[in-house]
């Protein structure tokens, strides 16, 4: 009698095949659909660039190409751009290294106050140095003026300096958490065996950070290479490649040119991704694990000593004069010209109305980009599917896309039917939820990998089913990183320029747009006071990171993919 | 165990303090370690054992106190000018480099020609049993192996004095003795002065000719291993170094010739002979009962010296030893039955016997 009441029920427990098959295959069916998202959103675009850069009038053509390489001025453009890739990478990695090696090896006194002004930069937008340059070097800049000065920092220089400073607190953050993950015994071992100070750095710290040292260095070459802000204000009449793309777009509404722009300048982004993420990874030396101790300050010989002071100082001088500059020139029409302070550039309507504009796009890109960087960070780390790895490589490789790429891809690819977005806030926050992916994806694997799947599995064991456990488990599991990531999904998407500068349509402005335009027409006061206000909401956001990251041992693993 | 008493100490500790800001880690600590002496600082974590060892190395600054190396004062001396070498609990081994180039670092630093280098490194990789590892990167190491790598590189210039920091904790329990035996057997051989500190009270015991006992940045005692455990200072010491059954008492006679001594407890008379000149009549006492040192036997009705009757709550029997469980009016003993050959009437068994030995150590009880 029993055995056939159980019989019975445990078929009515297996009753309906249909739920059975979904509850098992849940987390395919909704990788399937990740899998759907990102080709639309993300390959399509890219594949629509890369088409219209072969797309002539009567099919594939490699005539767009061919004028690229032989136009002197194109050519000039890839080789400043590349040269500025190359020139901000030493400069950032060198000032990034010197300044890691201060906070972590220097003397306690001066640890922390290098550390936050190493870190200033990145509540700005990046092209707050090209505003702060204009400001000081600029046609009325405050220096040009002062000393009568013939020569303008428009041009090459320019750039390279504005860009320097806006990747130094990535280099920085990069180089120090690899310092920090260096076993401080391994150089009080060469100490103790003799060496000195000089000695430790090349023959111990330096070859150790190596690995470390080049992969700064490659992520700073593609993000540079890629910037768009500083080139586009400060570059003048010098060429490079992503302001490039934006004339020849805006200007002469040259598509096809536009792509080439583009292809060209995806290729080393490509390969450097590639390249950071298949060779180097697990480059890295290990050793065994011991309690951590903190690194005490050794008593470095001024010798040594003293680069490291002199470049720590002019760095952190430089990015606290730019800061200051901006602060005080927002208080002006334009600083330098007109005499007395004014609140007006801050009750500027049409700033005002920008920033309004940033900020509903950027909190629905955060709230989309934050939910769907949670699932597919579930998918990648919990699923066991074909293309698993495809995903991850996929909803990643958005850092390493220049921005003008996906605003030319999301023209082509939205402004038609089956999907016309352009025109529409719709456009520029799904701009932003792809571009940036990787930051909410890169959240959700950092706390998942902290979840050990027995949680899940005694979930599952207790007979829950697989959208129970998640419901249940799963998410409230996963809200720190939610939150982590619609954070900082938010504070990216509100400073990001050179993707939604394609985009905006005439009459919706981004606060960005406007900083650069109110830059590029000389309405410096106007620039200035947008820019303070982006800082403000930035910090607010860095705020909230930092309570939730203290609050949940986010850990560092998510302050590394915020540097990305 | 070979160690001249009569030359110049090798390592001199004269009042040292160290403070971390406010927060004093060190708070005055004097100690004379002798040449060829291998002398272990041992103690609770946080008890600055790890940080007197890194003050000797030179790598964090006294704060008063003076460290004497050899004759010589050192204080202000640089790890890299100090005649004393470290070896660091995760081995600090170069990853980049080979084994030989490890082991050769510091004679490279300091200037050796190849040569001697060469044929240098070759005896501390014969001496350390891997002669054939030179070429080796460290990765391809085995844990015992980068232990033995370590040892050597840290051996390689000849110091006056060797400091280990709790050099055997990365390794699993047996290859851990192994590793001890062959560290203090090299270190005897060598006659190398080393300062060898570590959490492990048995570790401790069994590898020093002087234990340093600490706490909160002070030295309890200091003493050989046996003295340590037969004759702790305090009660912090004896329950540090082992299990420790305390029973409280009162001296009610000593016999100045004997030395025969009898105690008063709640549970009846003990005697014993006393062995320490600190303890006098009328004294309130605490007798170190260890587990081993006490016999047990079934109840059998008749009742000798010293032997307190009490009611056995377990019995676990683990082969070598029994641990029982014995409850004295309401206190609490452990008792190890080594060799238990009554094993199953013991477990059955209700009331039995204990038997305090006559050479139980006794603390003075402070009021």
């Amino acid at each position: 009698m029993v055995t056939a009441e159980w019989s019975v029920k445990l078929q009515a427990r297996s009753g309906s095949r249909a739920k059975d098959f979904l509850n098992a295959n849940l987390i395919n069916i909704l990788a399937a659909f990740l899998f759907l998202l990102l080709a639309f959103f993300l390959l399509y675009p890219i594949i629509a660039v890369l088409l219209k850069s072969v797309q002539g009038p009567s099919g594939f053509t490699l005539e767009y190409y061919r004028a690229f390489f032989s136009t002197d001025y194109y050519f000039q453009s890839l080789y400043n751009t590349l040269l500025l890739g190359a020139i901000n990478t030493v400069v950032c990695v060198v000032v990034g290294f010197c300044l890691a090696y201060m906070t972590t090896r220097g003397p306690w006194l001066l640890r922390k106050p290098l550390k936050i002004i190493a870190l200033i930069p990145l509540i700005a937008p990046p092209y707050l140095f090209a505003l702060s340059l204009i400001i000081l070097f600029g046609r009325n800049g405050l220096v040009t003026r002062a000393l009568d000065l013939h020569w303008q920092l428009y041009g090459f220089t320019g750039v390279v300096i504005s860009q320097s400073l806006a990747f130094i607190p990535l280099a920085y953050m990069m180089i120090e958490s690899t310092l920090m993950s260096l076993n401080p015994n391994l150089e009080e071992s060469a100490y103790d065996l003799g060496a000195t100070e000089a000695t430790i750095l090349r023959s111990i710290t330096i070859p150790l950070l190596a690995p470390g040292l080049l992969k700064a260095a490659l992520l700073i070459f593609v993000m540079t290479i890629a910037e768009f802000g500083n080139a586009a204000i400060l570059g003048g009449r010098t060429p490079f490649l992503a302001p490039d793309t934006y004339t020849v777009i805006t200007g002469e509404s040259d598509f096809n040119m536009g792509s080439v722009l583009s292809v060209v300048l995806i290729v080393p982004c490509i390969i450097i991704f590639f390249v950071h993420n298949y060779l180097l990874e697990g480059k890295k030396f290990t050793t065994i694990g011991g309690k951590p101790v903190a690194s005490e300050p050794r008593k470095i010989t001024p010798l040594v000593l003293a680069p490291f002071v002199i470049i720590t100082t002019v760095a952190a001088g430089a990015i606290f004069v730019c800061f200051g500059v901006v602060f005080v020139a927002s208080f002006f029409k334009i600083l330098g010209v007109t005499h007395n302070a004014v609140l007006s550039n801050y009750l500027d309507f049409t700033s005002n109305q920008a920033i309004y504009n940033s900020i509903r796009v950027s909190f629905m890109a955060a709230a989309i980009g934050a939910i769907l960087g949670v699932l597919m960070a579930y998918v990648i780390v919990r699923g066991k599917f074909f293309g698993r790895s495809f995903i991850e490589m996929v909803s990643l490789s958005g850092f390493a896309l220049p921005g003008t790429v996906l605003g030319i891809g999301y023209l082509l690819a939205f402004s038609a039917p089956p999907l016309k977005l352009t025109g529409g806030i719709m456009i520029l926050a799904l701009n932003c939820v792809f571009r940036f992916i990787a930051v909410g994806v890169e959240a959700g694997i950092s706390k998942l990998h902290q979840i050990h799947i027995e949680i899940e599995e005694a979930s599952a064991d207790l007979g829950a089913s697989f959208l129970t456990t998640f419901y249940k488990i799963v998410l409230p599991i996963m809200f720190p990183a939610f939150i982590a990531g619609f954070v900082y999904t938010f504070m990216t998407a509100i400073v990001s320029l050179s993707a939604v500068v394609f985009l905006v349509s005439p009459g919706f402005d981004l606060a960005s747009v406007k900083i650069f335009d109110a830059a590029v027409y000389g309405e410096i006061g106007i620039a200035s006071a947008t820019t303070m206000k982006l800082v403000l909401i930035v910090m607010i956001c860095m705020l909230i990171l930092d309570f939730i990251t203290k609050k949940t041992k986010l850990g560092s693993s998510m302050k590394k993919s915020a540097a990305v | 165990m070979g160690v001249k008493q009569n030359e110049r100490p090798m390592l001199i500790l004269k009042g040292i303090h160290k403070f971390y800001g406010k927060n004093e880690v060190i708070k005055g600590v004097s100690l004379e370690v002798q040449k060829g002496e291998l002398v272990t600082f041992v103690g609770p974590s946080g008890c600055g054992k790890t940080t007197l060892l890194r003050l000797i190395g030179g790598f964090t600054d006294v704060s008063s106190g003076d460290i004497i190396l050899d004759g010589q004062r050192i204080n202000d001396l640089p790890p890299n000018l100090r005649d004393t070498r470290i070896c660091f609990q995760n081995y600090a081994l170069f990853p980049h480099m080979t084994v030989a180039e490890n082991i050769g670092y510091g004679l490279k630093i300091n200037k050796w020609p190849r040569d001697r280098i060469e044929a240098r490194v070759k005896e501390l990789l014969k001496m350390v049993e891997l002669d054939t590892f030179g070429d080796r990167m460290i990765d391809k190491l085995s844990g015992g192996q980068q232990q033995r790598v370590a040892f050597a590189r840290a051996l390689s210039l000849e110091p006056k004095v060797l400091l280990l920091d709790e050099p055997l904790s990365n390794l699993d329990a047996n290859l851990r003795l192994i590793m001890r035996e062959e560290i203090r057997n090299l270190q005897e051989k060598l006659q190398i002065t080393t300062v060898f500190v570590t959490h492990d009270q048995f570790e401790a015991m069994a590898i020093s000719d002087r234990l340093v006992v600490m706490r909160d940045g002070l030295i309890e005692q200091v003493g050989s291993p046996i003295e340590i455990y037969e004759r702790p200072a305090n009660e912090f010491i004896a329950g540090f170094v082992g299990y420790v059954n305390f029973m409280e008492g009162r001296i009610a006679s000593i016999d100045e010739k004997t030395s025969d001594t009898v105690i008063n407890t709640q549970y009846g008379k003990i005697e014993i002979t006393l062995e320490q000149d600190d303890i006098v009549n009328g004294d309130e006492v605490l007798m170190v009962i260890r587990p081993e040192s006490v016999n047990i036997s079934l109840d059998r009705g008749g009742k000798g010296q010293n032997v307190l009757s009490g009611a056995l709550k377990s019995y676990m029997y683990a082969g070598s030893l029994a641990k029982c469980t014995v409850m004295i009016g309401d206190r609490t003993m452990i008792i190890d039955q080594y060799n238990p050959r009554d094993a199953q009437q013991f477990k059955h068994a209700e009331k039995v016997e204990v038997e305090i030995p006559r050479s139980v150590h006794l603390l003075k009880k402070k009021s």
